[in-house]
């Protein structure tokens, strides 16, 4: 039994899939590779393998991550070009690493996650007027949005600032996806909490950055991008890849 | 902007956009600019339902594996996604190239139901594709079709330039193998149609104008081009084991109704039920063998990592060879961590200890499809089931432990009476009796769930004279059978719409006069007829009363035996006289044998020879 975590792509058409199906597509793809996974007990057995974190439908991202468990042992070059034949062109490995065995998954350890929108911002603001906008914004100490609450459908409010670790705005590259040619396309890159115990939906961000700047936020014409994913050693305030993560040298501190 | 990101935009505001985007596995990817013919197979519905056809991966695959040809596809976009197309002034495209379905060379749409049909004018009207082939140029694509309703396809008729009749793995090969001759000689259109209603199965409907005598009834078709047939013959291929079979199936990436590896067993069917279109066209029954439906099922299995199987015929226990075949599927299933899939299996003692195998726990999906209520109305229907077949069978399920049973029926069948209908409630009860029974005495949670569908008169059956039902007599009967049902308990109740049945009958029978409606439905809003939240019943009866098209007339119309139909030049292999005699054997309610135990004398085997003739 031996225990992995790829790092992989998912961009181009395939940003139009969803976590479920991506799964799908990995329990397939292992099957047809014949990297046999381990499965779980009891009526209903699935493959023991788990995503970091669920990326939403229509997001790229450059850094995916799953965990999983295998009934055999293999080189990690070995599950790269393996898996990497095999996958649909948009999804990709771009490395592999073993894990020690552990009850803890990656996506218990997952804090923080970095993500870049760019759009084009409506509204007359310059960018260097945007910048000052955004400073602004981020010397609020409370940021509150309205949240429907899952179970119950009723608004309930929000301050998100704790959520935002940092939030940085340029002028888009206009050769960028969603750059395009034009006036006040941005790129705004985004720090914040990303995880099962705190997680901030970076439209929901966005959504109220533009709305502090007078105009409105169209999630269709932005293109979004997960860039990276990351935890903190208990005690240190250094933001590590998640990809660096032995969950099994984690206490549970966390 | 670039089409791509004209594309983005729109996927970013549609559901499930992945629908849209193509490149699973094994969808081909070619380039465009070596192939001599782009051939778009296009599906009249949405992505999950026609990715879950096989027909579609067989053609995909057989004509994909010609080098000079390029098949993609297309689908019936969903609402959201037509709103946008329309609103950005954007043309439908194929899902593998993202190619506007006009620059294709032909448009195939297969036609597996009537009420897909607007949604072919739809798909056609997305691409800017004129609607009728009289009003098409040269530079618009052929638009073809195939599929089990092309055996009437008059109500297309002024839509399709060709049609394909039967089996398409050959003709499709010999349509394009035409077609890249045609292309390279530079002539016009009307002479690749010349050419290719030569090829057997091939429909030019064109090349034909129906003639109606006084009152408005069908006479004949006069032939308009000398070169055309008579009759137009289906296509058959002999001998499945060497026909082509996808192992590289495509693998969608989004659920579909049906996600799993799939190998068709057989072919036709020997039962010959009377209101059976799909056993008359698709005689005779042929297998493909054991060794190459196991040879198949692996390395399917192996190729896209699927963890479901599935067989494929119109009666899986049928299969001469079923008992070790599905043995040694179940094996190579287990070796592989695969559930396997039974459809329509009959119920004896070899299905249940199958079912407990390969079902284990999960005691799920037992049905029944004793078709009437009587054994007087079975032999009338000719569907060759007793009660003893089915109490037995509910017995020996009861007591294996499976808690319930999916019972269909048929109502509106010919010579049916309210005796039928109780008969239908008396099944339910039986059912239920006998499951208390083995249940020593007590119902537990055994369910029976009674599911009613409305009988719809189709070409090519000996049902094809009978007048369907009145919806009025559909809904009395409907609240009857309630009404019985209501009375036993763990009984639930089911029945078809019947406005939908009743539009699927004056498409199943119409002729080419009825395209105007439909074209004036499309026209009026109607699209995705077969979905009950977007049927719009009262759209289509402005339709008919627009064009002045009596619905009445198709639908509750008995037709003389003696008379000409639409439907006349087409021909499936079963002889008229054969549908004739067994329509009048119906009336007196005599059933015909199964032909494994002796020729019935429909007439295919002027044709072909019947491998299972006589072999019971």
């Amino acid at each position: 039994m031996s225990r992995y975590v790829i790092q992989f792509y998912k961009k181009g058409a395939m940003r139009f899939i969803s976590h479920l199906d991506l799964l799908r597509l990995f329990k397939r793809t292992f099957k047809r590779t014949g990297i046999k996974l381990i499965y779980s007990q009891g009526f209903n057995p699935h493959p023991k393998m788990s995503f970091v974190q669920p990326l939403s439908l229509g997001y790229s991202s450059e850094k995916e991550y799953l965990d999983f468990e295998t009934v055999e042992q293999f080189s990690c070059e070995d599950i790269v070009s393996r898996l990497n034949t095999a996958l649909p062109k948009g999804v990709g490995l771009t490395d592999c690493r073993q894990l020690a065995p552990s009850k803890r998954t990656l996506a218990a350890v997952v804090e923080y996650g970095s993500y870049t929108a760019t759009f084009r911002m409506g509204g007359t603001l310059s960018i260097a007027e945007l910048k000052e906008k955004l400073a602004a914004f981020l010397a609020l100490n409370e940021i509150i949005v309205e949240k429907k609450q899952k179970k119950t459908g009723k608004l309930v409010q929000q301050n998100i600032r704790p959520m935002i670790l940092d939030m940085t705005l340029e002028e888009a590259d206009p050769k960028s996806a969603g750059g395009g040619e034009g006036n006040n396309n941005i790129t705004l890159t985004l720090l914040v909490c990303a995880g099962s115990n705190r997680n901030l939906n970076p439209e929901v961000l966005l959504k109220a950055f533009c709305e502090s700047c007078g105009v409105p936020f169209i999630p269709e014409e932005a293109e979004l991008t997960r860039n990276e994913l990351y935890y903190k050693k208990p005690g240190s305030e250094q933001l590590l890849s998640i990809f660096d993560c032995q969950p099994s040298a984690e206490s549970e501190a966390f | 902007m670039t089409w791509n990101e004209q594309l983005d935009k729109l996927l970013k505001k549609v559901e499930k956009p992945a629908r849209y985007i193509g490149g699973e596995l094994y969808s081909a990817d070619k380039d465009p600019r070596e192939v001599d013919t782009r051939f778009a197979f296009a599906f009249p519905d949405t992505y999950e339902i026609g990715m879950s056809y096989l027909g579609l991966q067989i053609i995909y695959h057989v004509l994909n594996k010609m080098e000079r040809v390029y098949c993609e596809r297309v689908f019936a976009p969903a609402q959201d996604m037509e709103a946008l197309l329309r609103e950005e002034q954007l043309p439908l495209f194929t899902l593998e190239t993202g190619t506007p379905l006009s620059e294709m060379d032909i448009v195939g749409f297969t036609l597996q139901y009537e009420l897909s049909y607007t949604n072919i004018l739809n798909i056609l009207d997305l691409a800017g594709i004129p609607l009728k082939s009289e009003d098409r140029g040269e530079e618009h694509p052929f638009i073809a079709a195939g599929g089990p309703c092309a055996f009437n396809p008059e109500p297309l008729a002024p839509v399709l330039d060709f049609i394909m009749l039967g089996d398409g793995e050959d003709a499709l090969r010999e349509v394009c193998e035409a077609h890249r001759s045609w292309k390279a000689s530079g002539a016009p259109k009307r002479e690749f149609l010349e050419e290719i209603c030569r090829l057997p199965g091939i429909y030019v409907p064109s090349f034909y104008e129906p003639v109606y005598g006084e009152n408005g009834v069908f006479s004949h078709m006069k032939k308009l081009y000398d070169g055309a047939p008579d009759k137009v013959e289906k296509r058959m291929v002999e001998n499945l084991d060497e026909a082509d079979f996808p192992e590289h199936t495509i693998v969608p990436l989004i659920d579909v109704v049906h996600d799993r590896a799939v190998v068709e067993i057989f072919r036709g069917c020997t039962r010959g039920c009377r209101f059976c279109q799909a056993g008359m066209i698709y005689r005779p029954v042929r297998e493909r063998s054991a060794e190459r439906i196991k040879a198949l099922a692996k390395s399917q299995i192996e190729a896209t990592g699927y963890d479901e199987m599935s067989i494929l015929s119109l009666s899986t226990s049928d299969y001469s060879k079923i008992e070790p075949l599905v043995t040694d599927l179940m094996s190579t299933c287990r070796e592989n961590n695969v559930a396997l899939s039974l459809p329509s299996l009959r119920l004896d003692s070899f299905s249940f200890n199958v079912l407990q195998e390969i079902q284990g726990y999960k005691k799920s999906g037992l049905t029944f499809a004793p078709e009437a209520g009587t054994q007087r109305l079975r032999d009338v229907i000719n569907k060759n089931i007793t009660e003893k077949d089915i109490y037995g069978a509910m017995e020996q399920a009861a007591e294996l432990g499976w808690n319930g049973v999916k019972l269909y029926f048929m109502i509106g069948l010919p010579t049916e009476t309210y005796e039928d209908l109780d008969g239908i409630a008396e099944v339910a009860q039986n059912i239920m009796d006998v499951a208390c029974q083995a249940n020593g005495g007590r119902r537990g949670r055994f369910h029976v769930t009674v599911s009613v569908s409305n009988f719809v008169p189709k070409a090519h059956t000996p049902f094809q004279w009978c007048a369907q039902d009145s919806e009025e007599s559909f809904r009395e009967k409907h609240i009857y059978l309630k009404d019985k049902l209501r009375k036993i308990k763990g009984v639930t109740f089911n029945y078809h719409e019947t406005h939908t049945s009743h539009l699927e009958a004056v498409f199943a029978r119409g002729d080419r006069r009825v395209c105007d409606t439909l074209i004036k439905a499309w026209e009026l809003g109607c699209r995705f007829d077969g979905w009950s939240e977007h049927f719009r019943y009262d759209t289509w009866l402005e339709a008919f009363r627009q064009t002045g098209i009596s619905d009445d007339f198709y639908a509750f119309q008995e037709l003389s035996t003696d008379a000409p139909l639409p439907w006349d030049h087409i021909d499936c292999g079963v002889s008229k006289a054969f549908l004739r005699s067994e329509w009048e054997k119906a009336l007196k309610e005599v059933c015909t044998q199964d032909c494994r135990r002796g020729c019935a004398g429909c007439g295919i085997n002027s044709r072909t020879t019947c491998e299972r003739e006589g072999t019971l």
